[in-house]
C-alpha cells in the first residue's frame, strides 16, 4: 500500500512514458507524452480515488516530448514523426511548426521570449518565433546529435553525443529572428564533465546554472557563469547504484530525468533503478530518497508550485535487448510533497 | 605491530558493534546507533520530527498527519516490515541476529584471506611455531629438490654455476630483508638464509638473472621483477612453497595458483567499474527504441 501521499494515475499511459510537463499556472494540470502515440491530459484537483484523465490527443507517431507553451491551453509535442507541432489543449487541435529530417527528441519552450526550441536527431535544431507566427523556423545545424534539451529563462542548454554540450544564448536567438540571418553561434560549447552518454539536462531556475545526468548513475552540476571561481564550483556525482546480488561490484543504472524545484532550487533524479532521489546542488548533499517504483523512472516533472512531483514509471530499456513494450507496466505516479520535503537544509 | 591491529581489528570486536536493523549498518556506540535509526528510519517526512521507534513513528504519522506508514524508510527491502519492533539492538529477532554474526564472520575471513593474498603477509595474531617447522623441513626438501630440477632443466653446465654463485650472494642479502621490520616469522638468524634460498630458488629458472638483487629485500613483491604467470601470481612464495612442499608437487602446481590469483585480480578490476545496465555510447536507448518495428513511423512520401 502506498503512502497516502503517493498515487497512481489512472488510467496509466498505454505505453512507455517519454516525457512529464506541468502548466505553467494552475498546479495541478499535468500533460504525458507517450510511446503509443498519445498525449495524455490529467489533471489531479480530483485527488487520487477518481479518474485523472481528462482527454487524450492522438498523433501519427510516438510522441517522444512535450512541454507547455504561453498558457495552460498551449502545448508542443514532438515526435518520432519528425514533426513540431503546436496542441491546443482546449479544442485539441493540432498544427504542424515545422520538420526535421529524423525524429524530434525534445522541445522546449522559452517564456520571456516566445520561442520554440526543437532538437532532431538529424543533429538540427529548430527555432520557431512564437511572436511571428508567419516566420518560417531557423534551422541550426549542431555538431553532434542531441541527447537532452532543456531551457533557463536567458539560456537553452543541448546536450549531445559525443560529450558535446552547446549552451546558446536566447538574447542572441530573438535578434537572430530581427536580423533574419541563419547563423548561431553557442553562447558557449563545453565538454560534458560526465565521460558517458548525457540523458538529460535541466536547468536551475534561478537561472545561474544546470545539472546533466549520464547512462552512468552520474549527475553533474555546472554554473553558467564563465569565471574560475564559478567554474571551480562544478562537480559531479555517483549515483542511482546498486550493489551487485552476488556481491562483485556496483550495478550502474542510467540517470533517465532530471527536474529542478521551482522555488527550492533542490533537483530530483530518477534513474533506471527505480529510484527518484531529491538534491540540494548548493549544499550538495542528497536531501531524500523515495521508495522503489515498481520499474524504471523515465521521467519527472515538479508542478509550477513545487506542490507535486509527478515519476512517469516504465520499464527501462537496457543493453542488448531488441524487444521492448511499456504497455501495462507503464504507470505516472503523483507525488504531494510536503511543505519543506524538498527545502534544502543549507549548507554544513 | 600495534598500529597494524587497529587497522584492522578482530572478529570480536567487529562483532560486538552495535548495528541497525533496516541498513545493517554498524556503529560505534549505541548512541550512535539510536540517533541514526532516529534520523534515517523513525523521522517524519513530514514535519521531520524524529522518533523513536517505527511504531512511534507510525502512530505519529496516523495522528498528526492523518496518514498511515507503509514502510520503514531506507531500509533494506527485506527489513522494511513494521512488525518488528525495533529500538537500537533491541528487538532484532534471533535469526536475523545469528544472520548478522555469520556474515559478519563470513566477510571477515573473506577479507583476511583477500588481503593475506594481496599482501602476501600472514594473517595478523597467528602462531609463527607451525610455519617456522615446516619451512625447516621443506628448505633442506627443497634444497635437494632443487638440485636434481637444476640437474633437469639446466644442462649447461656454465648456467649452473652462475646460479650457484646467485644464491650465495642472495644469502647475504636477506639478513638485512629479515631484519626489517614488519617481517614476521624470523626468529633464529640461522635459518635464515634457507629461508630465503627457499624463496628465490624456485622462481629462479623463469627469472632474469639481472633481477636477484632486487629479489631478497622483497621476497612479497613477485610481481615487480617477474612478468611471468607463475611468480607474478603468487602473492606468497613462501606460503607457495609451503603447499607445493606438502603437496610434493614441483613447478606444474604453479600455473594452476597463477590462474586462481588471476581471478581474483580481474575480479578486483570489475569491483572498480561496476556493470552498467545501459552502456552504449552514441545511440540513446529511445533511439534504440525508435528502431523498433513496433515505433516505427513511415514518412509520407514527399514529406
Amino acid at each position: 500500500m502506498a503512502p497516502a501521499t503517493q498515487y497512481e494515475l489512472s488510467p496509466p499511459p498505454g505505453d512507455a512514458v517519454s516525457a512529464i510537463a506541468f502548466a505553467p499556472i494552475s498546479g495541478t494540470k499535468l500533460l504525458v507524452s507517450s510511446w503509443d502515440n498519445k498525449v495524455y491530459h490529467y489533471d489531479l484537483t480530483n485527488g487520487p480515488e477518481a479518474s485523472s484523465l481528462v482527454t487524450t490527443y492522438e498523433h501519427r507517431a510516438p510522441v517522444l516530448d512535450v512541454c507547455f507553451g504561453a498558457d495552460d491551453n498551449e502545448a508542443f509535442t514532438a515526435g518520432m514523426d519528425w514533426t513540431v507541432n503546436r496542441l491546443n489543449l482546449e479544442t485539441g487541435e493540432l498544427t504542424a511548426l515545422s520538420k526535421h529530417t529524423a525524429p524530434v527528441r525534445r522541445v522546449v519552450y522559452s517564456k520571456s521570449c516566445g520561442i520554440l526550441v526543437s532538437a532532431s536527431w538529424d543533429s538540427t535544431l529548430n527555432l520557431h518565433n512564437l511572436n511571428d507566427p508567419s516566420s518560417t523556423p531557423i534551422t541550426i545545424a549542431l555538431p553532434g546529435k542531441p541527447q537532452a534539451l532543456a531551457g533557463s529563462p536567458s539560456k537553452i542548454v543541448v546536450a549531445m553525443t559525443g560529450r558535446i554540450i552547446n549552451i546558446y544564448d536566447v538574447q542572441a536567438i530573438v535578434e537572430l529572428f530581427q536580423t533574419g540571418g541563419t547563423d548561431l553561434k553557442p553562447w558557449q560549447q563545453r565538454e560534458s564533465s560526465l565521460r558517458y552518454l548525457t540523458r538529460a539536462v535541466s536547468c536551475m531556475p534561478n537561472d545561474a546554472g544546470y545539472a546533466t545526468s549520464s547512462i552512468e548513475g552520474r549527475v553533474a552540476v555546472e554554473w553558467f557563469e564563465d569565471t574560475a571561481e564559478s567554474q571551480a564550483r562544478k562537480y559531479a556525482f555517483k549515483c542511482h547504484r546498486q550493489a551487485a546480488p552476488d556481491g562483485d561490484g556496483d550495478i550502474v543504472y542510467p540517470v533517465n530525468a532530471l527536474a529542478f524545484h521551482s522555488a527550492h532550487g533542490t533537483f530530483a533524479s530518477g534513474g533506471g533503478d527505480g529510484t527518484v532521489a531529491l538534491w540540494d546542488a548548493e549544499a550538495k548533499r542528497r536531501l531524500k530518497q523515495y521508495q522503489k517504483f515498481p520499474n524504471n523512472v523515465a521521467a519527472l516533472a515538479f508542478s509550477n508550485d513545487g506542490k507535486y512531483l509527478a515519476v512517469g514509471v516504465c520499464p527501462g530499456f537496457e543493453t542488448g535487448q531488441n524487444d521492448y513494450n511499456g504497455a501495462g507496466q507503464t504507470s505516472v505516479f503523483i507525488r504531494e510533497l510536503g511543505e519543506n520535503e524538498a527545502k534544502g537544509k543549507g549548507a554544513k | 605491530m600495534g598500529k597494524k591491529k587497529r587497522g584492522h581489528p578482530d572478529v570480536e570486536e567487529i562483532l560486538s558493534r552495535p548495528w541497525c536493523y533496516y541498513c545493517e549498518r554498524d556503529f560505534e556506540d549505541l548512541k550512535l546507533l539510536i540517533s541514526h535509526q532516529k534520523a534515517k528510519h523513525f523521522k517524519c517526512d513530514r514535519c521531520g520530527r524524529r522518533l523513536n521507534t517505527a511504531g512511534g513513528l507510525s502512530v505519529h504519522l496516523n495522528q498528526v498527519h492523518k496518514e498511515t506508514l507503509s514502510q520503514v524508510e531506507n531500509a533494506l527491502p527485506n527489513r522494511q516490515g513494521l512488525e518488528v519492533e525495533i529500538f537500537g539492538m533491541e528487538g532484532i529477532p534471533q535469526e536475523v541476529l545469528e544472520q548478522h554474526r555469520n556474515r559478519i564472520i563470513q566477510n571477515f575471513y573473506q577479507a583476511q584471506e583477500d588481503r593475506r593474498i594481496a599482501t602476501g603477509n600472514p594473517p595478523p595474531g597467528q602462531s609463527k611455531n607451525p610455519r617456522k617447522k615446516i619451512k625447516i623441513e621443506t628448505a633442506e626438501e627443497l634444497l635437494k629438490r632443487f638440485a636434481e630440477y637444476r640437474a633437469q632443466r639446466k644442462a649447461v653446465a656454465a648456467n649452473g654455476g652462475v646460479m650457484e654463485g646467485v644464491v650465495q650472494t642472495s644469502t647475504s642479502f636477506p639478513q638485512q630483508g629479515f631484519n626489517q621490520p614488519g617481517f614476521p616469522g624470523q626468529q633464529p638468524h640461522g635459518q635464515a638464509p634457507y629461508n630465503f634460498s627457499t624463496d628465490s630458488l624456485p622462481a629462479r629458472p623463469s627469472a632474469n638473472l639481472a633481477g636477484a638483487p632486487g629479489l631478497p629485500q622483497r621476497p612479497t613483491q613477485p610481481g615487480f621483477w617477474n612478468g611471468s604467470a607463475q611468480a607474478a601470481a603468487s602473492g606468497d612464495e613462501i606460503d607457495q612453497l609451503i603447499r607445493m612442499a606438502e603437496a610434493g608437487v614441483k613447478p606444474q602446481k604453479k600455473p594452476e595458483e597463477g590462474d586462481e590469483a588471476g581471478e581474483g585480480k580481474s575480479k578486483k578490476e570489475k569491483d572498480k567499474k561496476g556493470r552498467m545496465i545501459y552502456d552504449d555510447a552514441e545511440f540513446s536507448p529511445e533511439e534504440k527504441m525508435a528502431a523498433l518495428s513496433r515505433y516505427a513511423y513511415t514518412p509520407p512520401v514527399g514529406a
